[in-house]
């Protein structure tokens, strides 16, 4: 569908890139960079948004629009949907050519149906330069074929989510950084009857996040940067090896565990390590109750750790804002978008939604939101520390159908559970991947 | 249908048509007919139209023949998604049916409270399905199930049952659920057709020597069989196209384990974007389904018919 | 499972309501009636309660089952009601169901009434086929027809309105309804309508003033049931609307009470709750009359 490579991601980023480095602060370079969008006379919008991840999110998010209707006359209509829901949406949008003005889609959706989408080019080199570039997964993720075709807004991050006391009572002063050493930890909190799982279940946000950065952590990955399947490697079959050890230490249930458990398991004292999004924090901490604000107390966050591959291989949720080419207002479109990217309105989003969502803009690498609480920081680099869904080939209505059909997250779950062997395993991920890639 | 015309006098050709069967049955099908064919038949078509063509989200597609169904006749996620369908459908209505005759029998005793019994026996169809979902989500929950705490405290067990993790664990869980919520329906419409049956054709078979379970199989299911034929083929269709039980349990997971082949197709067509193979599995679903109707409803009618003479 | 049912159903079976109870001892009737129904309602009301339990339950009690019982709430709260009914769109939601719901079972009904009537009792050509072919119309699954149908939706501009739903719910009401009542009107005897039509009355007039009151418990019951349906309705709900004011409440519960990985179990609990206790309050009315219409239906 795209016949997108990385030389294309460097060619339009490149002024982006070079603007990142020079950049001081953003609010240093807030002069430079203009763009005008005129918005049609009498516009309205009608924007669907996934339903809020923490409650704060959709306060500011709110707040920033009604800013952006009081100063520029625009009507907006805020809908939500659950955030598993917002595809299906997205899709009938796309396929009838009607719906909401805006949407914001998760992962390749963009890839999916290009040609509906409204270009936002221009845009997003303006953001770009503004705001110390775009990390360059958020180019791939906006960019189709040489052209942006959405405006990544950012992504709810994935860190490991973890018991202080039980991680020192194994024998860590600091969370493991590496593989051997992560197993060593998993090991220890098992033999201390302290819970470690992870979803492998058909989990949309987990299961995929798990799976994928278990694999990709190896240097095994489903595809090529031609496209071509590749995933039956010897780095899978160590990959899965690997997981066979990991999923040991799991408590029993993690093969149907979908987004939701982990957090409600940590939440009740039953895990001591998981990963998350920062929900479980942001549950534990703002709650009412002592107990839980005494599991926020001993709670800590830590990046995936590096595996063979050497480089951080996190899948993270990313979300893309798409104008739809049926919009009468494309223009008063791209402008509500560029006020709601404005460090102005972001940087108000971000503090309001605890860093749920980490920005695709470099620049808000330095919100205080990310050090101010220590334990937060892990979710600074989520955007940074992330490879696309399909990696490392093309994005398109392959790299989605492999996704939406959990061939991942299957072969992990299949190898790790002893249900077929990693190379079995291998082979049938391959078989079901080449479905979608041949084609 | 507030106001009825009047009918004076008629100019004879006007007075013809309108007793005209044919042309009347014309015009009282015309709303039935005109919704199912706008909101049903048109995109059926459609839908199946799709299922022979390669469109993806947002991409018209063309025409590739067989294409989809043979690149699904060597996909082994389809044919488990078959299998699980099959088995899902077989099992859960076999026990909502005898499960919701004996409590149909039951119910049709005299009792104090009978009604309001049978108000509550109905509570699980009204819920909506999603909810109820979620209600049994949580009580299989891997870590809070409140069945295997109960199971503990009383010694059964001493670990919590993996309910959904397990691939056979689950169907079988699923279709718990699912017989659950299928079994007032079934209950309380085969209750109605009991009290149908006059006392008095089983005082005639008591006298005759008949034995209670002859008088069963030779009395009650008999004069039940064409009220089981309907709600026996309406509950195998219902189950055959189940979705939101499993998309809002676990979205056919363990490992493709509890997939159907409407939450396949789902999966395939709106998160995978291939539409032209999700509609072609839906399509697929068709003659199956046919077959499935097909044969409750003849099998049970066949036995009505060759019963017919004691019926009425 | 079936083993218990049919060593149970014999005695049951002669246990006919105005039957042969006297002939059973009452130790028995104990062991064959009133032990297995207790256990039924038992797990068919067990989820129920558990949602009631939660939906009064605070959240710290959630999910604390090793060190309390889950089966009681220690101090109830009436935050998730509260937080339901006060901070979210449900009353809202409530009024577009039942509205839509009620609009729905009258629409199929109409069209129900109309073309069973056609088919039993007018006899055109074909009638016997047509019959059929709607009955066909049910195997359609709703999963994959909502994307044309929505291309359909939209055409008509109907996206996004009660109407959408108004409209499509009959889709999959009016073949069962239909035929329930095909049932029902052939029960009818022909010569109720021989008289009337030599007595000038029209067809119309007919199926109003005699045909009708004979089959309200068939009305009754296609209506029920179609109201039920349309209640529970999802993937169309989901699909065609998008306000959030516009939305159900299968649909607006969902979508206001997940939050990313979190449910917010005890709202959600509330949700299914309020969302069902005003039908089966309505149930609890109709069901004896319910039972005992569908009776008509079985003399096909």
């Amino acid at each position: 569908m795209t016949d997108f490579n990385r030389r294309d991601a460097l060619k339009v980023g490149a002024g982006a890139a070079a603007a990142a480095g020079i950049a001081g602060s953003a609010e240093a370079q807030q002069a430079a960079p203009t763009i005008r969008i005129t918005p049609e006379r009498g516009a309205q919008l009608r924007v669907l948004r996934w339903r809020r991840f923490v409650e704060g999110d959709e306060r500011a998010w709110v707040a920033n629009t009604q800013k952006f209707t009081q100063n520029t006359g625009i009507q907006v209509r805020l809908d939500n949907e659950s955030w598993e829901d917002i595809r299906p949406k997205a899709a009938v949008a796309a396929n009838v050519g009607r719906g909401p003005d805006i949407i914001f889609g998760w992962y390749d959706d963009p890839h999916q149906y290009p040609d509906k989408l409204v270009e936002v080019t221009d845009l997003a080199n303006y953001l770009g330069r503004k705001y110390g570039g775009w990390y360059p997964v958020a180019q791939r993720y906006g960019i189709n074929n040489n052209k942006w075709m959405s405006l990544p807004l950012g992504c709810a991050g994935n860190a490991m989510v973890y018991r202080i006391g039980a991680v020192r009572e194994a024998g860590f002063e600091q969370f493991p950084r590496d593989f051997p050493g992560f197993l060593r930890l998993c090991q220890a909190l098992k033999r201390n009857n302290k819970g470690v799982g992870f979803a492998l279940g058909n989990a949309v946000g987990d299961g995929n996040g798990f799976a994928h950065w278990l694999v990709w952590s190896h240097g095994a990955k489903m595809v090529d940067d031609q496209g071509n399947v590749v995933i039956n490697s010897p780095q899978t079959i160590a990959a899965l090896e690997y997981a066979k050890q990991l999923y040991e230490t799991f408590i029993p249930g993690t093969l149907s565990w979908g987004d939701i458990n982990n957090n409600r398991a940590f939440l009740a004292g039953e895990l001591a390590l998981t990963a998350n999004g920062i929900s479980v924090y942001y549950s534990a901490k703002t709650s009412t109750d002592a107990a839980q604000r005494a599991i926020a107390d001993d709670l800590n966050h830590a990046n995936l750790p590096i595996g063979p591959a050497g480089r951080a291989t996190e899948i993270n949720l990313a979300t893309q804002a798409m104008i739809f080419k049926y919009t009468r207002y494309p223009n008063a479109a791209k402008e509500y978008l560029r006020f709601m990217w404005e460090q102005e309105q972001i940087n108000a989003w971000v503090e309001a939604s605890i860093g749920y969502v980490t920005p695709a803009l470099q620049a808000f690498e330095r919100h205080p939101i990310w050090t101010s609480d220590p334990k937060v920081t892990p979710y600074r680099d989520s955007y940074k520390n992330m490879l696309w869904s399909g990696y490392s080939g093309p994005m398109g209505y392959a790299s989605a159908a492999s996704m939406a059909d959990y061939i991942m997250v299957n072969m992990v779950a299949e190898a790790a559970s002893g249900a077929r062997t990693p190379q079995q395993a291998a082979e049938r991920a391959a078989e079901r991947a080449n479905r979608y890639y041949r084609l | 249908m507030a106001s009825i015309p009047a009918i004076p006098y008629q100019s004879s050709w006007r007075s013809r048509l309108v007793e005209n069967k044919n042309f009347l049955g014309a015009v009282f099908m015309i709303p039935a007919a005109g919704i199912l064919l706008v909101f049903l038949a048109w995109p059926l078509l459609r839908g199946i139209w799709l299922g022979f063509t390669n469109a993806t989200l947002g991409r018209e597609g063309r025409f590739i023949g067989l294409g989809n169904f043979i690149s699904l006749a060597q996909d082994s996620v389809f044919w488990l998604s078959v299998f699980n369908t099959f088995f899902y459908t077989v099992i859960a209505s076999v026990a909502k049916f005898a499960l919701g005759l004996w409590l149909a029998l039951l119910l049709n005793h005299n009792m104090p409270f009978k009604a309001q019994i049978r108000a509550f026996i109905l509570l699980p169809y009204i819920v909506p399905t999603v909810l109820s979902a979620l209600a049994w989500l949580w009580m299989y929950d891997a870590q809070f199930s409140v069945i295997s705490w109960l199971l503990t405290q009383l010694g059964l067990i001493d670990r919590y049952i993996d309910f959904l993790g397990d691939a056979w664990n689950a169907r079988l869980s699923l279709i718990v659920a699912n017989v659950w919520r299928g079994i007032p329906f079934i209950a309380i419409t085969l209750l109605a057709g009991l009290q149908t049956i006059s006392p008095s054709l089983y005082e005639a078979a008591a006298l005759d020597g008949a034995t209670a379970s002859q008088r069963f199989w030779h009395v009650t299911m008999p004069l039940l069989m064409p009220i089981i034929a309907i709600v026996m083929t309406f509950s195998v269709l219902f189950t055959f196209t189940d979705f939101q039980l499993i998309y809002s349990m676990t979205k056919g997971g363990p490992v493709n384990a509890t997939h159907l082949m409407a939450t396949l197709s789902f999966q395939r067509a709106i998160p995978g974007g291939q539409m032209g193979e999700g509609a072609a599995i839906s399509t697929a679903m068709i003659p199956f389904l046919l077959a499935a109707v097909l044969f409750t409803y003849f099998g049970m009618h066949r036995r009505k018919w060759q019963q017919g003479a004691r019926d009425d | 499972m079936t083993d218990a049912s049919n060593s149970a159903i014999p005695t049951r079976a002669t246990g006919d309501s105005t039957g042969m109870d006297f002939l059973t001892s009452l130790p028995r009737r104990v062991v064959t009636v009133y032990i297995p129904l207790a256990i039924f309602i038992f797990v068919l009301l067990f989820p129920f309660y558990w949602m009631t339990i939660s939906a009064f339950k605070p959240n710290a009690e959630m999910s604390s089952n090793r060190n309390a019982n889950p089966f009681w709430i220690v101090s109830p709260t009436l935050e998730n009601i509260n937080h339901l009914l006060f901070n979210t769109d449900f009353p809202a939601w409530f009024w577009n169901t039942m509205l839509i719901s009620t609009a729905a079972t009258f629409v199929s009904l109409f069209a129900s009434v109309l073309a069973a009537y056609a088919i039993a009792r007018i006899r055109f050509k074909g009638a016997d086929q047509v019959g059929g072919i709607i009955f066909l119309a049910y195997l359609v699954p709703p999963s994959i027809l909502f994307i044309p149908l929505a291309s359909i939706v939209y055409e008509l501009e109907l996206y996004d309105t009660s109407w959408a739903l108004i409209l499509t719910y009959p889709t999959f009401l009016i073949p069962f309804c239909t035929w329930l009542l095909i049932g029902y009107f052939k029960a009818i005897p022909y010569e109720l309508e021989e008289c009337a039509v030599v007595d000038g009355a029209s067809r119309l007039q007919i199926l109003v003033k005699i045909v009708l009151p004979l089959a309200v418990p068939g009305l009754i019951s296609a209506g029920i049931f179609a109201f039920t349906l349309s209640w529970n309705e999802f993937i169309y709900a989901l699909t065609f609307i998008s306000s959030n004011e516009e939305k159900t409440i299968p649909v607006g519960v969902l979508t206001a009470l997940i939050e990313g990985d979190v449910y917010n179990w005890g709202a959600l609990m509330a949700g299914a709750l309020l969302g069902s206790l005003p039908v089966a309050i309505v149930y609890s009315f109709f069901v004896d009359y319910y039972v005992s219409s569908l009776t008509g239906a079985v003399k096909e």
